[in-house]
């Protein structure tokens, strides 16, 4: 218990940093760019055959049940709602978590465990700003597109299997699919993966940032960001969306 | 530390600990300007700690660090920030950026440091450093492509590439054969005569540290149980120092 709290503890204090060092400068700009692309650019193929096997996925189970209450028109609907509101974002938090999160934690635990990290302190550079702020900014910019691109191949998805069973144009399975979206069922949902993101930037860097166990803290650390970054995705789900439907219960409806 | 010429950098009663276990007890020592000190003793003797303390990547638990006349002990990060920039630092493993090219490596301080500095003068003082180490022709290659020794002199190059006063030296030698050791101890010597830097080198070579001259301090059981010449080392009283001193 003393070492969870612990834990809670330093992670606060690490966020706490985190928000106070965002904004002075040196901004870091060109390492966010670069972060970006390493972090979105190049989980984009992952994101978008995860969510078109996704699509495809969820159209031929939940076709069956639409069939038999006779409803199957609906089906482009519930593919787009279930996707909008949650399958996208939170399966592309999950997969940023296990593709990017492992790979802050172990890259920072191996530059601790290698000096390097200090080398880039003995040379008057502040090591928190230059590595673990555009880490962060960089998850929270590039879930959120990402999820978009999840959000589309998920639909796309669903299409391929409609017409493999009913033969639906793309233009009446699109004017279905968004009958009944309003900007308040995408947007919220979309833009809360930005919090999914600092969440994944967050705990990987904390984990990789503050290691101090050699090459063995490199494993453990890539290992507990996986992990807590997921769960903490899954967790705070939970609260956000309470917050959407608080905030724009149109979408509880 | 009243005076007009100050040590280039001063322990004064330095103690430090680890998870209970103390690695340096009460330690003080002073380095003149444009000394050497060599800090020997067996491992985990609380050598490479004393270097990280005086460039201040740890805090010590009591005592006072001195670099010049400045106490860097309860200085905040970017005041030290401005004292680092008088010091240089060659890590155990070099501790180059795997994720930059040699030339980028070197350009890192300069470019982050000196903003308008133009691309070419940064290019030429990185090309010189290089060339001055002996990798003249090896700017374009990653860190995993290079041997220990090559790294070791990058290491070194960047730790030069701000000019520093004072350089910080951890194991020169460790993991290096003895011609590609007694190379980067040449290099050293180089710097040295040529800018005139105070050095404290931590090894556990005796070897090395003759062959770098300067005083020599001697740390066990997180204290400094010897400190002088070589010639005064090798009549000390305690017979641990003089083991070490004639491991030659």
């Amino acid at each position: 218990m003393r070492r969870y709290l612990e834990f809670v503890g330093n992670i606060g204090l690490f966020a706490l940093t985190a928000v106070r060092r965002l904004l002075a400068p040196p901004l870091e700009l060109q390492m966010t760019l670069r972060q970006i692309e390493v972090m979105g650019w190049k989980s984009l193929p992952l994101v978008v055959s995860a969510g078109f096997a996704l699509g495809l996925v969820l159209s031929l189970h939940t076709r069956n049940t639409l069939v038999r209450f006779g409803a199957e028109g609906l089906l482009p609907t519930v593919q787009a709602l279930a996707f909008f509101n949650d399958i996208g974002p939170l399966v592309t938090g999950l997969l940023v978590a296990g593709r990017v999160g492992a790979g802050i934690g172990a890259q920072l635990a191996n530059m601790r465990a290698s000096e390097q990290i200090d080398a880039i302190e003995v040379l008057s550079i502040d090591s928190f700003k230059l590595l673990v702020i555009p880490r962060i900014v960089a998850c929270s910019v590039a879930v959120p597109i990402l999820t978009i691109l999840m959000d589309v191949a998920g639909l796309a998805g669903g299409y391929v299997a409609q017409c493999l069973t009913s033969h639906i144009s793309a233009g009446l399975f699109l004017f279905r699919a968004f009958t009944n979206v309003s900007w308040a069922t995408f947007i919220p949902p979309t833009v809360k993966t930005a919090v999914f993101g600092a969440l994944v930037g967050l705990v990987s860097c904390y984990f990789g940032y503050t290691t101090n166990e050699g090459a063995e803290g490199v494993g453990r650390a890539a290992m507990n960001s996986v992990v807590i970054s997921s769960l903490a995705i899954i967790l705070s789900d939970v609260v956000l969306v309470k917050l959407i439907f608080f905030f724009f219960p149109e979408t509880a409806a | 530390m009243s005076g007009d010429r100050h040590p280039a950098v001063a322990f004064r009663d330095v103690t430090r600990a680890f998870e209970g276990r103390t690695v340096l007890r009460s330690v003080s020592f002073d380095v003149a300007p444009g000394e050497v000190l060599c800090l020997i003793g067996r491992s985990g003797m609380g050598k490479s700690v004393t270097l990280k303390l005086l460039i201040g990547l740890m805090k010590p638990d009591a005592g006072a660090i001195y670099v010049g006349n400045e106490n860097i002990v309860d200085m905040e990060e970017n005041q030290l920030s401005k004292v680092r920039r008088r010091m240089g630092f060659l890590f155990q493993s070099a501790a180059l950026f795997d994720s930059m090219s040699l030339y980028e490596n070197l350009a890192v301080p300069l470019k982050r440091l000196l903003d308008a500095t133009p691309d070419a003068e940064i290019e030429a003082i990185v090309r010189k450093n290089l060339e001055d180490v002996g990798l003249g022709n090896d700017g374009h290659k990653m860190p995993g492509d290079l041997s220990g020794g090559m790294r070791k002199r990058a290491g070194l190059a960047r730790a030069l590439m701000l000019d520093p006063q004072i350089l910080l030296v951890d194991e020169p030698s460790s993991g290096l054969d003895r011609v590609t050791e007694a190379e980067i101890d040449a290099l050293l010597l180089r710097v040295r005569e040529k800018d005139n830097s105070t050095m404290v080198i931590v090894t556990h070579d005796i070897r090395e540290a003759r062959r770098l001259g300067g005083r020599i301090a001697v740390l066990d059981q997180g204290s400094l149980i010897a400190i002088g010449s070589l010639e005064e080392l090798a009549a000390n009283e305690n017979a641990l120092v003089r083991a070490l001193v004639s491991e030659a």
